[in-house]
């Protein structure tokens, strides 16, 4: 009877339906959210940034493993503690076929880190991306940057800065840049349909990309697309009917079904946003180093991220990820509700406590997993769920008199080096230091490490930092997810990037 | 036309105190709204400074509303400083693609509910009338946002008859002139780039258009049965008119008046039903725009699209009720 | 305007009220939602007592195990259970609560609330009448969803916040009965009778013209709950409701979204849910409303 009925619905639709034909040179992105702006110097969202990057290219870029690269510049060279040197590629060409030159490179920046000069008295919100630089100068095709400080990750932060046409913005002003774009990237804008999709097509002027990223070249097809799909059970379907090629965020409990499709596989990367368990160290409760270390004790990471992450999860015990500079291998508190039970009776509870555990709505379920692990070692915690917003001004830094107990939160580290994950979430009074832990000896060593430029030392410090913090347990640290990717079968030459950009300048398709 | 005037008056309070309780529920929002709103974003003190001073925070409450009002009467909502462009420029983007839906849908329901409503009253107590009383019992019945994932699932999850998500297919580009694809597509006389506008549309438009349909099948049908009651229909039937003449050509066309009406007070159950379906659908018009704007705070534009929403429903009242006038012959204009 | 028949005498109405109530009975329907929905309202009090298993209480081993027909299925897990493993057939049962609960709550303040702003604009006129049926004009001006979540997003989600969200345009519905009627009523002569014998404004609102408008107010208000069910459903769904991990049948259907594709019973079956609650409600309350108003009577 119900087969008889889909059969009725299926040929009356088919009537009125024809088949969609595929186009063998496109490939389609089923993508969580649609693009903010197109202008890259106007905003501070991951997606946007995966979007522009296809139009345009920056002065580095990063290959596959996360090593820093010449891209828009030729070479770069540090040529003192505060001064770095960028050689300009000769031959780049815009979209409109003007030439990039070094002063493009120079107005991009100026763009990024001079108060007031997105126009309208408007500073870019990027500008924080880039802490230190103090001015930059164009001497033939070379451009020299300047810092106020010792800063050794700018070559870090500059593969997500991409380069503009001076000659464009100034025509088309900073409103314009928003929906119009004229860049150097693989890909030229045909059409944003905002909310719906963004269509870009080859740019054939292409000069080719980081040469020491092979292939260099043209991009590989003629079109690329990025869908906007929010649901994520849409975008599932779509890549499980062939209507996308490859989509973004796929839950881990889709992996089976993505495998088992005959015409899609599944790709991981490890990512770099390390996740942890604020507790609040100014607390009564959360003050006694035993109450912090039996929570560490009674979470068993290994169950969550097994069970709600579907184990694309690397468990850490320091701040930093595995694969971040300076992370070394540290002692690991494994799940042992006894121990956790008897650090509480000698922290003076017997019985228990009962907290409460903040996070926002994304996070909901896991930590729902994670307060009835706690309850079982008698670490009661209520789950609130609030908005970020809310939750920053709960767990601001500079709070003298902070209120909550616990804090599940996370915090990128897309440079993977430590300056950028360490100094804000441990330093005394930074901006990310919701657990408000203030140690001076932590604080010592890890400003030496910023100004140090030689890296075996440095990376030495840091070794050392999270020996301390591994300790003290400031935070519950506990996993840098994986990004998941469900990916067609017909499509080669992709992987996925740890940064979380969907680079398809070499992608192709069958 | 005494009347019209008169009725068109009576708007300016309504507009005015709409505007004011839109104003309200910002202005009234406990916690300082500028903190709220940069969140996580990155602002600099002086970019703090100027959205504060953008809303006009410290100033005396009616003021803020005087300023609100004339800003919105030119179309200035202020920045959407999620997007960091103005609001009523990300919000008329959107907008087209929420017209066509609700317009669809509105029709979806029209010509469903009069045809059902008609049969029903004309085979009163049939099969017919059964199917029509049951079927418009569930359409009010069934939460628009489950029915949605009903749909989304059999139709183009596993029947994979109709696409899961958006506006158009890829292959077809249509340069916009109205914004409308499916008007767009046809006056550039792509028939297949028409269909694939269509499909894409069919499952939010119906979905979006149920609980109208089902209230509008009981309007037809209740007005159709009174009208048929009336002495003139028995005194045309007297004379010997035909009684398919007599039901389509008079009393259809009576029983019509209340269903125009009621279907102008039900758009709000298409505005509000946006929201959900164009969330569902991952349709991208306004409704899905304020979702996504709601959770991370972005009130300006929340506050222009419930005043946009709200404007547009008083207004749809407005030509309701002149409609009303123009059509029924026993109200004077 | 029949169903003021003779005011100065109490027994006629309430053989009026038996004969009612008599034509609803023979609504076999109407008498079957309504004893669903009585299983329902009993369902959402005795929810600790019914429910087989607390449905806060997560076991990430019985993640999104499917109902107990399916393989893999077990019979103390009847509907099967979610992301978190907890039981959905224990969540429905208490989701009961929060959608009959707010159903009822917002439909009584709206309801006190409508029928004194309707009294006073529909008996004392003047400035009064001018003033609510401003506001009421207003009010209407609000699609309602658009209303109730313009309001959550600045207010911020929560059980109080929903309440208050739907009472302040909720309240409007009953007032325009009640001030309709009592339009009517007001010049009757029994009311004039008891004017001339000097009773208070007060005294001729409250005794002599609310009992007559009674009976129409609440069967709008038994129709309202429907509405009101589905619009907290709806803003639950949107993340606009109650707080998690409190069991609401709309947060219950969004947060199975995700999973429809491997499990379809997450959502499925709260939504079943809101669809069968709703329905009784409507059909219970239209076969009151025949009984009772004789003027929807065809």
């Amino acid at each position: 009877m119900g087969n008889f009925k889909n059969l009725l619905f299926a040929s009356a639709l088919a009537v009125i339906l024809p088949l969609q034909a595929v186009d063998a040179s496109e490939i389609r992105v089923g993508f969580t959210a649609d693009a903010l702006t197109l202008d890259p110097a106007n905003h501070r969202n991951r997606e946007t940034e995966t979007i522009i990057r296809n139009l345009y290219d920056g002065i580095l870029t990063r290959d596959a493993d996360m090593k820093i690269v010449p891209e828009i510049a030729e070479s770069f060279t540090q040529t003192s503690p505060t001064t770095f040197e960028f050689v300009i590629r000769k031959g780049i060409k815009f979209h409109d076929g003007s030439d990039l030159t070094a002063e493009d490179v120079k107005f991009t920046l100026d763009r990024l880190t001079v108060e007031g000069a997105m126009g309208d008295g408007q500073t870019s919100p990027r500008k924080s991306l880039l802490g230190p630089l103090k001015s930059t100068a164009v001497e033939g095709n070379k451009v020299i940057v300047t810092l106020s400080e010792p800063w050794p990750i700018l070559p870090a932060m500059l593969p997500v800065q991409e380069v503009v046409s001076k000659a464009f913005v100034e025509k088309v002003g900073t409103a314009g840049l928003a929906t119009q774009v004229n860049g150097n990237g693989p890909f030229k804008l045909t059409e944003w349909r905002k909310g719906d999709s963004i269509i870009m097509e080859r740019f054939d002027g292409y000069y080719g990309g980081a040469t020491d990223i092979p292939p260099v070249g043209k991009a590989c097809v003629d079109r690329v697309i990025f869908k906007v799909i929010p649901e994520t059970a849409s975008r599932v379907a779509a890549l499980l009917s062939g209507d996308v090629d490859i989509i973004n965020e796929l839950p881990p409990f889709s992996i089976a079904q993505v495998k088992s499709n005959p015409n899609t596989e599944v790709m991981t990367v490890n990512g770099t946003r390390s996740f942890f368990i604020a507790l609040n160290n100014k607390g009564k409760v959360f003050g006694d180093i035993k109450v912090r270390q039996a929570v560490a004790y009674a979470l068993d990471k290994k169950l969550i991220i097994d069970r709600i992450l579907g184990g694309n999860a690397v468990s850490i015990d320091g701040i930093l990820s595995p694969a971040a500079f300076g992370a070394s291998k540290l002692p690991a508190h494994d799940y042992d509700p006894q121990k956790a039970k008897a650090l509480l009776a000698e922290a003076g509870y017997p019985d228990g406590i009962d907290v409460v555990i903040d996070t926002e709505g994304a996070y909901k379920d896991t930590v729902q997993a994670i307060a009835s692990v706690l309850a079982k070692s008698g670490i009661r915690a209520k789950v609130e769920v609030s908005e970020s917003a809310i939750l920053k001004a709960k767990w601001d830094p500079k709070d003298e008199n902070p209120k909550g107990d616990m804090y599940f939160t996370s915090w990128g580290n897309g440079s993977l080096d430590p300056y950028d994950i360490f100094l804000p979430t441990h330093r005394s009074g930074d901006r990310g230091n919701s657990a408000h832990y203030a140690n001076p000896e932590l604080d010592k060593l890890l400003d030496q490490a910023s100004s140090e430029l030689d890296t075996a030392k440095r990376a030495g410090l840091y070794n050392k930092a999270e020996a301390i913090i591994n300790a003290d347990l400031p935070y519950v640290y506990l996993w840098v997810p994986q990004d998941i990717y469900g990916v067609s079968k017909r499509v080669k030459g992709w992987k996925p990037s740890a940064d979380s950009r969907i680079n398809l300048h070499d992608a192709c398709v069958e | 036309m005494g009347r019209f005037l008169e009725r068109l008056l009576q708007l300016i309070p309504v507009l005015l105190g709409v505007s004011l309780i839109v104003f309200l529920m910002l202005a009234l929002t406990p916690g300082d709204p500028v903190e709220i709103m940069i969140g996580d974003q990155n602002m600099t003190a002086e970019q703090e400074a100027l959205l504060r001073s953008d809303l006009g925070l410290d100033r005396p409450l009616p003021e803020r509303f005087l300023n609100f009002l004339g800003n919105a009467v030119q179309g200035d909502f202020g920045t959407s400083y999620f997007h960091r462009r103005p609001v009523s420029e990300v919000i008329s983007e959107r907008l087209p693609a929420t017209i066509e839906l609700s317009l669809v849908a509105m029709l979806i329901a029209l010509a469903t509910a009069i045809p059902l409503g008609v049969a029903a009253a004309i085979h009163k107590n049939t099969i017919i009338d059964r199917i029509a009383t049951v079927g418009s019992l569930f359409g009010v019945s069934l939460p628009g946002f489950w029915f949605g994932i009903l749909l989304l699932m059999l139709f183009a999850v596993h029947l994979r008859l109709l696409p899961v998500s958006g506006r158009i297919g890829f292959e077809s580009e249509v340069p916009s002139v109205t914004g409308f694809l499916l008007i767009d597509t046809l006056l550039q006389g792509r028939f297949s780039a028409f269909l694939d506008a269509l499909k894409h549309i069919l499952l939010p438009a119906i979905t979006l258009g149920l609980p109208m349909t089902a209230i509008l099948t009981r309007v037809t049908r209740t007005a159709m049965l009174e009208v048929m009651r009336q002495d003139y229909v028995a005194f045309a039937e007297a004379k010997g008119i035909s009684r398919r003449r007599i039901l389509f050509r008079h009393a259809l066309k009576n029983a019509l008046i209340p269903t125009v009406s009621v279907a102008a007070i039900e758009t709000g159950s298409l505005l509000g039903g946006n929201m959900i379906v164009e969330t569902v659908f991952g349709w991208p018009g306004l409704g899905r725009l304020v979702v996504e704007s709601i959770f991370v705070r972005n009130y300006p534009l929340v506050q222009a699209a419930v005043l946009l929403y709200a404007v547009t429903y008083v207004l749809m009242n407005f030509v309701a009720d002149i409609l009303y006038t123009v059509l029924n012959p026993r109200v004077k204009l | 305007m029949s169903a003021v028949s003779d005011p100065a005498t109490a027994s006629p109405a309430a053989s009026l009220f038996r004969r009612n109530l008599a034509t609803f009975a023979e609504n076999r329907l109407a008498v079957a939602s309504a004893a669903i929905l009585l299983g329902f309202v009993v369902m959402a009090v005795f929810a600790p007592w019914i429910a087989p298993q607390d449905p806060n209480e997560t076991d990430l081993f019985r993640r999104l195990q499917p109902p107990a027909w399916m393989p893999g299925g077990e019979w103390a897990y009847l509907l099967g259970c979610d992301a978190l493993g907890r039981d959905i057939f224990s969540r429905i049962i208490y989701g009961a609560r929060i959608s009959i609960f707010i159903g009822t709550v917002v439909v009584a303040v709206a309801t006190v609330i409508g029928i004194l702003a309707g009294l006073a604009a529909g008996y004392l006129r003047g400035w009064v009448d001018t003033l609510i049926s401003r506001l009421i004009d207003i009010l209407l001006g609000f699609p309602y969803l658009i209303f109730a979540i313009g309001l959550m997003a600045m207010m911020g989600p929560g059980l109080v916040n929903i309440i208050l969200a739907l009472v302040y345009k909720e309240w409007v519905i009953p007032a325009r009965v009640v001030r309709g009627e009592t339009l009517a009523v007001r010049e009757l002569e029994y009311v004039e009778a008891a004017r001339a014998l000097g009773a208070s404004r007060f005294h001729i609102m409250i005794r002599e013209i609310m009992p007559n408008v009674l009976s129409a107010v609440l069967v709008v208000a038994t129709i309202r709950m429907a509405d009101v069910i589905i619009l907290e459903a709806s803003l639950s769904f949107l993340g606009l409701g109650v707080q998690p991990p409190t069991a609401s049948w709309g947060s219950m259907v969004a947060d199975g979204r995700a999973f429809i594709l491997e499990a379809w019973w997450v959502s499925t079956f709260p939504g079943l849910a809101i669809l069968t609650l709703v329905l009784v409600i409507n059909v219970a309350s239209q076969g009151l409303r025949d009984a009772f108003d004789p003027r929807f009577h065809e």
